[in-house]
């Protein structure tokens, strides 16, 4: 599916990831996606500092990924509308961004 | 604007035609697309050709009713199973796994069939179809992407609920226990409700309570008269023994 893309996932500038979510509605398909991706071994073993935490509510709440970066910045994704590809997407640049600064800072 | 004069031609023959055709104005053919002339619009609007609806013969293109695929033998093993499954099962819990690895699994297998809790796959495709057909078909929306069931016939749920939290990229997701669909929350506060002896020695205490009250209340004036008559009693014999004594002696 996303397999291709998601080959370089990695988790070294997040510090945690809460994805919240209510099974029983019809628009959580992509947010559950986003967590089978973002849950697996591969994936988590890239960082393992890094939480990924699951909340399971029943409230018709909309479904909400809440990235927490190092460096204290948040991404809120509301997976709603959202592919899981669109959110996959947006999380990588961010982390590709974040990631050579880690490093450029590290070398210094 | 070109002006078409008509022509008339004279009737006497090698005369110059006395009307001739002039054009004028601007030139008929043209580089760009001339604007037609509104009366010519109209008139090829009101004149345009609609062909006739061209209907399909009736063999021509296959019918689009629904094709209601027939399972093949597997599907149809896999279904007996989840029949029996459910029929066997008093608790069945739908846990989201999150690309677990093996030794995981494994680990979580073991831990589990302490408690004979076991940990079913079914295609989603398979579980949805067998779901719509029965009587469980508000569980369907919960088979998304990797999800696995852990079924048992007694419902475990705080050893459950205790083995998932050791592993935490499995998302429990909901459960059916006893035929009725909880969500997580209303399966964490059915791990917390006491047992069922517990819980029918706390209703028959309720119950009890009131005529116990009224017992208690209609006795409470007997009661208190007994005691009171007890005590009238202790007070009079040590002052008898008191009066005696001194009596005694005084006699003596």
């Amino acid at each position: 599916m996303a397999a291709t893309s998601k080959s370089t996932v990695l988790l070294k500038a997040v510090k945690k990831i809460t994805i919240q979510f209510c099974p029983f509605e019809s628009n959580v398909r992509s947010t559950r996606e986003f967590l089978a991706l973002v849950g697996s071994e591969k994936v988590r073993s890239t960082n393992t500092n890094c939480e990924v935490i699951s909340v399971v509510k029943h409230d018709k709440s909309e479904p909400v990924i809440d990235v927490t970066y190092v460096d204290g910045e948040r991404l809120v994704m509301k997976g709603e509308w959202l592919t899981c590809r669109e959110m996959l997407s947006a999380f990588q640049s961010r982390c590709k961004d974040k990631d050579p600064q880690i490093k450029a800072g590290a070398k210094k | 604007m070109s002006a078409t004069l008509c022509v008339k031609l004279q009737r006497n023959q090698g005369w110059l035609p006395l009307i001739q055709s002039v054009r004028h104005g601007s030139k008929a053919v043209t580089r760009h697309k001339k604007p037609v002339h509104i009366l010519k619009q109209k008139l090829i609007a009101v004149t345009q050709y609609i062909p006739p609806a061209r209907t399909v013969p009736p063999g021509a293109y296959p019918s689009e009713e629904k094709h209601v695929q027939e399972d093949n033998e597997f599907v149809l093993l896999l279904k007996k199973n989840l029949e029996e499954v459910f029929e066997e099962c008093k608790m069945i819990a739908v846990v989201q796994t999150n690309a677990c690895s093996v030794d995981d699994m494994l680990m979580l297998r073991h831990r589990l069939c302490k408690h004979s809790i076991k940990i079913r796959f079914f295609p989603n495709q398979v579980m949805r179809s067998f779901l719509s057909n029965s009587v469980y078909s508000n569980m369907a929306p919960l088979f998304i992407g990797p999800t696995v069931l852990f079924v048992s016939k007694e419902p475990k749920v705080k050893e459950m609920m205790s083995a998932l939290r050791v592993s935490p990229q499995m998302t429990l997701l909901g459960a059916c226990i006893d035929n009725t669909l909880l969500s997580s929350q209303g399966v964490v506060s059915y791990a917390k409700l006491p047992s069922l002896t517990v819980v029918q020695g706390e209703l028959v205490s309720g119950l009890t309570m009131l005529t116990s009250r009224t017992a208690f209340m209609l006795q409470r004036h007997p009661a208190h008269l007994s005691a009171l008559l007890q005590q009238y009693i202790k007070q009079q014999s040590p002052d008898d023994g008191a009066e005696a004594t001194p009596k005694a002696e005084e006699a003596s």
